[in-house]
């Protein structure tokens, strides 16, 4: 971090000299041009039409660019643009002139930076290669190779050491600029060794102009558009990381590794030294080393505050550790990260014609650079709370989300990354989440809007299908169109919910009307299994879990499971029984009360043996895989196990 | 539907001729209306008081919605001293807020003021925070083919859109509440998802010049710009339709119009009665365009086409959806009607439409000219009263049999007037028939009998100072039917031995005379020129015969069909004469230079001939008529009767008073006296067989001098 930023301070410093300079060289031509009232030959007169170009864009670029509007930097980024392209065809209007083309290739680059500036890149590129062939033809070489990096080596040979090496040079920069915002990188690999040597040659004689200068007469010197230093430093480094990226993806992370390593300690903005940090520690990852990884995370994130990524990166390897803890403290920064308001750090004079961003478009580099929204990682937040025993924090960050949610205010909203899930699902877990908090009154709130909201829409006839093969992809296109399905299911968990809430409330009638209208509910879905007639799933359909058909069951074991202990509670033992013993099937935690009932009706042994089944089954998968509000309730009539082994062990003493 | 015509009340000129933007009117705050025409300025019309109050000078196009909101937001609410205030209010740039390229429409919603612009071949919707006018969101799609044939420049509508179980039910019985449309909710959940209508979320709809009708819920934040519909033409108006009166307020239709007379109903269908899934029902019918603006009310569209200004009354029940989806496009057609006109022309913006305390609907349009309009739609006497009179259900209960039974017996008055008609034309086809079959059975008895008959007379009159022979036919009905209305007299008039003309045909008139309805026993009388002095090619005959159109029968609805080629029965009556003896002018001998008199011509020669054939024992031996030919020369006829044994020989000796009558004509003219002389000959010759008389003629001629 400390090198880089050392690295940083004499870059602007520069950036203003040279703009000092630039205007200087405009102010002596004027007064000369005045004194002299010596008509200026077309030569000089081109000088200073360029000249005055460049310094009323640096003037427009200099001025308070971050409260100006994007348009219109635009609008003036176009109008420059098609005047330096005039000015070119004014002067490759008359053959080459050796005396001319310095100039003449100044204005092409002028030119070029502008139309890549726009992302004109096959406009730029033929101005390119047009203008150095007539360069070339001057020297007598050619024809030239169409393929691109033999034009350009010939064209760096023929040139040789002239005056013209360094010209032709900026061009092949342009090119190089090129190739990366268009992600040709396997052009640039076969071309690393010039593009090498181009990087050593300009950017060591970093003060050979400045010297110079007092040499030839300073109206002689066409001003770049953009500084030429600055361009080949950018693109090195954006070339290891877009590079790096590419690798990386490809599984050759050790390969990236070390082109990353290196990149880190060249000269360059903070944000792209931290991306070097950044796909460094991915690769790590990637090479199994969490730790080191984590490091290289943290390093990205010291050398650049806003890089939420690595934030982000961290917080999954702390998920991958199994590390809760600290995957919520994460989870946590990167919110409140993301939720601040993003500041705009001010770029470098005369970078931002080509920002980084152009330059650095590759698939692979912004899949790792992609972060999910502030309201996503607000949700993912929020649930590791409440199925992590943190779940009074759990719920006040689902109440934040629902008032983001309910709020106009857009912000840290990007189209980008997963999308959140639907509105009802979220309701639903806020829901959970309150009552685990012992809230049912809000619970039952968020469950009504969800009924309300969603009963006027059922259908009144459900088919389940037998999911595909392709899951994935018909899952997606079920959420795009909302499905019946999904909706019934989303009724019934409201439902589910709300017989839970009076549950705890102990108001064991409106428990036992609740959960009938949630299994009224859920029978109305007939399952479809291909070639036969739909038919409604009997409970021991166990299907993989988070399908449809699972939740669904789920639902009827609990749903039944609730009416037969609230039934238990009044004392209606048979019809207690009946529900439990058709709940156990799909949901095997009911056997316990089911016990218990038969227990109460004096059926003791066979009590016993179903309270020792249902301690030795091992579920089919995990309870926290289920969506938090398909779990069990924590807060209904509970029995104790101890007491239950008790009476056990009183009924059959050994 | 709509009874009487509009009442236009002109408020307000502003004298803005024609602008390359469509202009754009819009009620704020109640009472004031804003009106944009495309050029720099936007006015502010206070009705309340019935002047300009504002008028604001902005600098450019592209900037004027910003500035206006600016004013307008920075303003809050109407101010209270704004009334006061200057009548002009220049508005400078530090109003600016924000600039933004290519603005097309603008709306505020809440806290979120929204653009939409156009750029580089993208559609924009950009979200400010109303506050800061910072950039909250921008949301693109790519443009389709904008099919803009008019070439103005439109404003693209944007409206805003709620449910209304996230809205408190509004005070006033109005669809509209704090600018947005406030939809059913079943409807609001089908089309814009439920995670809006959980999140309570106003939805922006937006018509694109491509056709394309979008939204995007403004919550949950990361909603995405998606197409409902696409109207396939550029859409010129959104709104929301169908209001039912049970108190909430809510809308139940939208309506989306496209430029080229495209309207799309949008309503929530019911389902089958088994379970058939409910589902969103989009209609599509069209009305004659280029639609220039439109609005709706409760139940109708208004739009103007820039010549007229129609309604449509919009169906009021979506179409139940029972079976294929080729039962609903049939059930579509018919559910758009056609829209009426209402006369008013050169509406160029409209403004949603209010009830008056009458119940008048009240629209306010701005006209081509420039003229801020009031147009007062007359009261259809359907809903006078509906929908701001919410009645208790039973008596609306009470209403709806009332206009129910009203229905049936309108029907049945119909019903019974098209059996009416139908029986009368019947009756008149009997009749019809009936004095065909009696005029062609007479044809084989002799013509004199026939109960339905033509008499002539010719005489002369004096019609702008010329003489003109006319004749007089008269029709006489002495049969038991009635001639109804639709018979028609024809009568051709040819000469006998004319030149021939041109095409070999004698020239020939034909005159004919419509006539309604002529009874047993009555008579029809007729005059028709049959020549002028010294014009006459004398003989004529006069054929009448009587036809009957039948497209007569079926009334002027048929006859004005076109393509009907309606039969005719043509039936022959009699055929008549006039020659030169019906055309003679009769002056008294004794004043030889007499006018001639109507009437006396044929009296005179009746009795001429009478008296030659029985008054021989009156002891007349003589007889002299002098008269003149229609060319005018002077005519003399004398006849006298002989005794001359030489005449008849055989007969005088069989009888003992065998008489002849010796006729002479006296005439300057030759062909007066061949003409007399014929006319004497077939009055004659008849007789002649029956009473055995004899007959010489003695022509002279003399010389006319």
């Amino acid at each position: 971090m400390f090198t880089s930023g050392l690295l940083w301070l004499p870059y602007t410093k520069r950036g203003k000299v040279q703009t000092k300079i630039a205007r200087r060289f405009s102010q002596n031509s004027d007064s000369r041009c005045n004194k002299m009232h010596q008509p200026l030959s077309l030569f000089h007169k081109w000088i200073q039409e360029n000249n005055e170009l460049v310094n009323k864009w640096k003037e427009q670029e200099g001025g308070d660019t971050l409260t100006r509007d994007q348009n219109q930097n635009h609008t003036c980024l176009v109008w420059h643009s098609s005047e330096f392209h005039k000015l070119c065809r004014k002067i490759q209007g008359i053959a080459p002139i050796a005396d001319h083309t310095q100039l003449e290739l100044t204005v092409v680059y002028n030119a070029g930076v502008c139309l890549i500036a726009q992302s004109q890149f096959l406009e730029a590129e033929s101005l390119l290669t047009k203008a150095t062939e007539r360069i070339l033809q001057m020297t007598g070489d050619g024809p030239f190779a169409s393929d691109p990096p033999v034009f350009w080596k010939t064209a760096l040979k023929s040139v040789g050491n002239t005056a013209l090496n360094r010209c032709v040079m900026h061009l092949l920069c342009l090119q190089w600029a090129i190739w990366l915002a268009t992600c040709k990188l396997q052009t640039i690999q076969e071309l690393q060794n010039e593009l090498l040597s181009v990087f050593e040659t300009l950017s060591s004689g970093v003060w050979d102009e400045e010297g110079s200068a007092p040499r030839t007469k300073s109206s002689d010197i066409a001003l770049p558009v953009m500084d030429q230093r600055r361009l080949i430093e950018l693109l090195q480094i954006c070339t290891f990381i877009a590079q790096g990226a590419e690798r990386l993806s490809e599984g050759r992370s050790s390969e990236a590794l070390s082109g990353l390593q290196s990149a880190s300690s060249l000269p360059a903005p903070r944000t792209l030294i931290s991306y070097t940090h950044l796909l460094s520690g991915s690769c790590l990852a990637h090479m199994s080393r969490p730790q080191m990884a984590l490091q290289c995370y943290r390093m990205a994130l010291e050398t650049d505050s806003q890089c939420v990524c690595a934030l982000y990166q961290s917080m999954l390897i702390y998920r991958q550790l199994g590390n809760t803890q600290a995957e919520i403290q994460a989870l946590r920064l990167l919110h409140s990260t993301l939720m601040l308001p993003a500041a705009k750090e001010p770029s470098p004079a005369g970078v931002h014609l080509l920002p980084s961003s152009l330059l650095l478009q590759s698939q692979s580099l912004s899949s790792l650079l992609s972060v999910p929204s502030a309201l996503s990682v607000l949700h993912s937040l929020a649930l590791k709370c409440v199925l992590h025993e943190r779940v009074a924090e759990g719920v006040e960050y689902y109440l934040d989300l629902l008032a983001a949610l309910h709020s106009e205010d857009q912000h840290g909203v990007h189209a980008a990354g997963p999308p959140l899930p639907k509105l009802p699902e979220l309701y639903l877990q806020a829901g959970a989440a309150l009552l685990m908090a012992r809230r049912p009154a809000d619970c039952m709130a968020l469950c009504d809007e969800v009924i309300t909201t969603t009963l006027e829409l059922l259908p009144g006839k459900v088919v389940l299908k037998e999911p595909e093969e392709c899951e994935a992809e018909t899952r997606a296109l079920c959420e795009e169109v909302e499905d019946g399905v999904g909706m019934l299911l989303w009724v019934g968990a409201a439902y589910l919910l709300q017989g839970h809430c009076h549950t705890h409330l102990r108001d064991w009638k409106q428990a036992v009307t609740t959960y009938t209208r949630c299994f009224n509910l859920l029978v109305k879905v007939r399952f479809k299994k291909r070639g036969c007639q739909p038919q409604i799933p009997s409970a021991d359909m166990m299907s993989m879990q988070g399908t449809d058909l699972c939740i669904l069951q789920r639902l009827k074991g609990l749903s039944l499971a609730g009416r037969g202990i609230s039934f238990t509670q009044t004392d209606q033992l048979r019809e207690a029984l009946r529900d439990l013993q058709l709940s156990i099937q799909a949901f095997p935690g009911a056997g316990l009360w089911c016990g218990e009932v038969l227990w109460r009706l004096g059926r003791k042994q066979e009590a016993v043996a179903c309270w020792e089944r249902t301690w030795s089954f091992t579920p089919h998968f995990s309870e926290l895989s289920l969506a938090v509000y398909l779990q069990e309730p924590q807060s209904g009539p509970l029995l104790d196990s101890t007491e239950l082994r008790r009476r056990i062990e009183e009924l059959s003493p050994i | 539907v709509m009874e009487g015509r509009c009442a236009v009340e002109t408020w307000a000129e502003f004298g803005f001729s024609g602008t390359p933007c469509a202009p754009w009117l819009q009620v704020a705050f109640g009472t004031d209306v804003l009106l944009f025409a495309g050029t720099d300025e936007v006015f502010v019309f206070s009705s309340h008081e019935r002047k300009l109050t504002v008028t604001s000078i902005v600098s450019s196009y592209e900037c004027v919605f910003s500035y206006v909101t600016i004013h307008l937001c920075r303003a809050g609410s109407p101010p209270a001293d704004a009334h006061r205030g200057p009548a002009e209010l220049k508005l400078t740039s530090e109003f600016l807020a924000f600039a933004e390229e290519g603005v097309l429409s603008l709306l505020l919603v809440g806290s979120v003021l929204l653009t939409l612009s156009q750029r580089r071949s993208s559609w924009t919707l950009t979200l400010y925070g109303s506050s800061d006018y910072e950039v909250l969101r921008s949301v693109s799609l790519a443009s389709g083919v904008v099919h803009n044939e008019t070439g103005t420049r439109r404003r693209p509508p944007l409206t805003c859109v709620r449910s209304s179980a996230a809205t408190p039910p509004p005070s006033a019985s109005s669809s509209v509440s704090d600018g947005c449309l406030c939809l059913e909710p079943i409807l609001f959940k089908r089309l814009f998802g439920i995670d809006a209508a959980l999140a309570k979320s106003p939805v922006v709809l937006c018509g694109l010049p491509d056709g394309r009708l979008c939204f995007l819920p403004l919550r949950p934040p990361g909603s995405r710009l998606a197409v409902l519909h696409s109207l396939e033409q550029p859409v010129v108006f959104v709104g929301a339709s169908g209001v039912t009166d049970n108190g909430r307020g809510h809308a139940r239709c939208l309506v989306a119009v496209g430029e080229q007379g495209k309207v799309v109903l949008i309503q929530a269908e019911k389902g089958g009665a088994e379970g058939g899934a409910d589902r969103t029902g989009f209609t599509e019918g069209c009305v004659p365009g280029p639609v220039a603006c439109g609005c709706v009310d409760e139940k109708r569209l208004y739009y103007s086409t820039g010549s007229d200004l129609l309604v449509l009354d919009l169906p009021e029940e979506s179409p139940e959806r029972d079976g294929p989806s080729v039962e609903k496009s049939r059930v579509t057609h018919a559910a758009l009607q056609s829209p009426s006109s209402l006369n008013v022309c050169r509406v160029l913006a409209l403004a949603p439409p209010t009830r008056s305390t009458a119940g008048e609907v009240e629209l306010l349009g701005l006209s081509a000219r420039g003229q801020l309009q009031r147009i007062t739609l007359p009261v259809d006497r359907g809903d006078a009263g509906w929908p701001n009179a919410p009645s208790t259900p039973g008596g609306r209960g009470v209403r709806d049999l009332l206009s129910a039974i009203g229905d049936v017996c309108e029907r049945a008055a119909a019903l019974k007037a098209a059996v009416k008609s139908k029986n009368q034309i019947l009756r008149r086809l009997n009749q019809v028939l009936n004095i065909c079959f009696l005029l062609t059975a007479d044809t084989n008895t002799g013509e004199r009998d026939k109960p339905i008959g033509c008499r002539a007379t010719a005489s002369w009159s004096r019609l702008l100072e010329e003489d003109s022979l006319t004749l007089t036919c008269v029709l006489d009905n002495s049969s038991p039917y009635v001639l109804e209305r639709g018979w028609t007299l024809s009568v051709a008039a040819s000469p006998l031995s004319g030149p021939p003309a041109a095409g070999g045909q004698s020239p020939s008139a034909h005159f004919s005379f419509p006539f309604h309805g002529l009874h047993p026993g009555e008579t029809l009388e007729v005059s028709l020129p049959l020549a002028a002095a010294g014009q006459s090619s004398l003989p004529v005959t006069a054929s009448c015969s009587l036809s009957f159109s039948l497209a007569g029968l079926l009334g002027e609805e048929a006859a004005a069909l076109p393509g009907l080629q309606p039969g005719c029965v043509s039936l022959p009556l009699n055929t008549l004469t006039v020659d030169w003896l019906h055309a003679l002018r009769v002056t008294s001998p004794a004043h030889g230079k007499t006018p001639p008199q109507s009437g006396n011509t044929s009296d005179a020669i009746q009795a001429f001939l009478r008296s030659r054939r029985m008054g021989c024992d009156v002891g007349l031996s003589l007889s002299v008529v002098h008269g003149r030919d229609p060319s005018g020369h002077p005519v003399k006829l004398t006849a006298k009767e002989v005794k001359d044994r030489t005449l008849n020989p055989r007969r005088f000796e069989e009888e003992t008073t065998p008489t002849a009558v010796e006729v002479q004509v006296e005439s300057s003219s030759v062909a007066a006296v061949c003409g007399l002389h014929h006319a004497v000959l077939t009055r004659i010759q008849v007789p002649e067989v029956t009473e055995s008389g004899a007959l010489s003629f003695s022509m002279v001629s003399r010389e006319a001098r």
